[in-house]
């Protein structure tokens, strides 16, 4: 399959040459590249499914080494929305961004997203937050929050209860 | 009966003819085809790449369930291999194992939920036979735990779970999510075949 160019005329007359045609047998690729579609798709996984490290409060986890300086911020996720509250004596409150057709509560990530960024540009050694939610709470909105927290790199994450 | 090779057999007068004979002659044409495979092999190429990106060396640590649609999330980590907690809208389930009802966990006050606990206890101790050798065991014990929950399941049955969990020795709880991107081209997707 091949292919070259013929050499210009011009050689000698009457000496045959060689044709620069080379044909390449392709089979032996064709059946390792089945092989290799059969175990691929065998041994494929078509949902890309990660986790959310976290660690319940006062379980004693290994990974909860903060330094005993640091910040405690804490996230609430209640049903009006988020609070956000540091040990330095800030709390913001974030209202929820509205409620579903099914009545769920909408919450506003985005500003939360915008201030856990600016508070982590203010403390940028603080890594850990612990994330309280009431019972109510379902389980998509609690893995969205701590989905911000680990997006802003607030990547030591603690779940409590609310209240 | 002799074997012949196919192709046309006219009459042995027309095949004799010489104005109607010369189509019929045999031997001028080979019947060796090239069967041109090159677009075969690129595009087997393409699906092994295609399939190589997809590839997974841990495999399926989770299993997807029909009545467990997990949230999305952008900040995930790869998913390892650890007891996976599965919590749907009826009942809680452990390797497989139902050890709760989430309606009877609705009633029953307390913060633990005995069952699971258990369950994780004798995975914590089948993990401990396995490793009994290793020096460097009580280091090399992570507590991970996988929790797969429904998006409508509420916190108060994921707190219990926790609970049970960090009351089995499984302090590092893991939420398992479907990763943002893959979960916008699987939804693309779906939508596209609709």
């Amino acid at each position: 399959m091949g292919g070259g160019a013929m050499p210009e005329g011009g050689g000698r007359g009457k000496k045959k040459r060689r044709t620069l045609d080379v044909t390449v047998n392709v089979v032996p690729a064709i059946d390792l590249l089945s092989c290799c579609i059969s175990f691929l798709l065998f041994t494929a996984v078509w949902t890309q499914i990660s986790r959310l490290q976290t660690s319940p409060t006062g379980s004693g986890s290994p990974t909860e080494t903060q330094p005993t300086k640091a910040l405690t911020v804490t996230v609430t996720i209640g049903e009006r929305g988020y609070v956000l509250a540091t040990s330095a004596g800030a709390q913001i409150e974030i209202p929820l961004a509205g409620r579903a057709g099914d009545g769920a509560a909408a919450y506003d990530l985005k500003t939360l997203t915008d201030r856990l960024k600016k508070l982590k540009t203010e403390f940028p050694d603080q890594a850990a937050i612990t994330v309280a939610a009431d019972d109510a709470v379902v389980y998509a909105d609690l893995v969205h929050t701590i989905d911000a927290c680990v997006g802003v790199g607030l990547a030591n994450v603690s779940v409590m209860g609310a209240g | 009966m002799p074997i012949v090779q196919p192709g046309k057999r006219p009459a042995k007068r027309f095949a004799a003819s010489k104005v109607l004979g010369g189509k019929f002659a045999h031997g001028s044409r080979a019947t060796n085809v090239d069967l041109n495979v090159v677009p075969m092999v690129d595009m087997m190429t393409m699906l092994v790449i295609f399939l190589l990106q997809q590839f997974s060396a841990t495999g399926e640590v989770l299993y997807m369930q029909k009545d467990i649609k997990l949230p999305d999330a952008r900040h995930g980590q790869q998913i390892e291999v650890a007891p996976v907690v599965a919590i749907n809208s009826t009942q809680v389930v452990v390797s497989g194992q139902k050890v709760a009802d989430v309606a009877d966990l609705e009633k029953d006050p307390s913060q633990i939920i005995a069952p699971l606990v258990e369950k994780l206890r004798d995975e914590k101790k089948r993990w401990d036979f396995i490793h009994q050798n290793d020096r460097d065991r009580e280091k090399d014990w992570k507590g991970d735990v996988n929790v797969q929950a429904d998006v409508k399941v509420p916190f108060r049955v994921v707190r219990r779970v926790m609970t049970s969990a960090a009351e089995a020795g499984y302090g590092n709880v893991n939420f398992a999510v479907v990763e943002e991107g893959a979960a916008a081209a699987a939804a693309a997707a779906a939508k596209a075949v609709r």
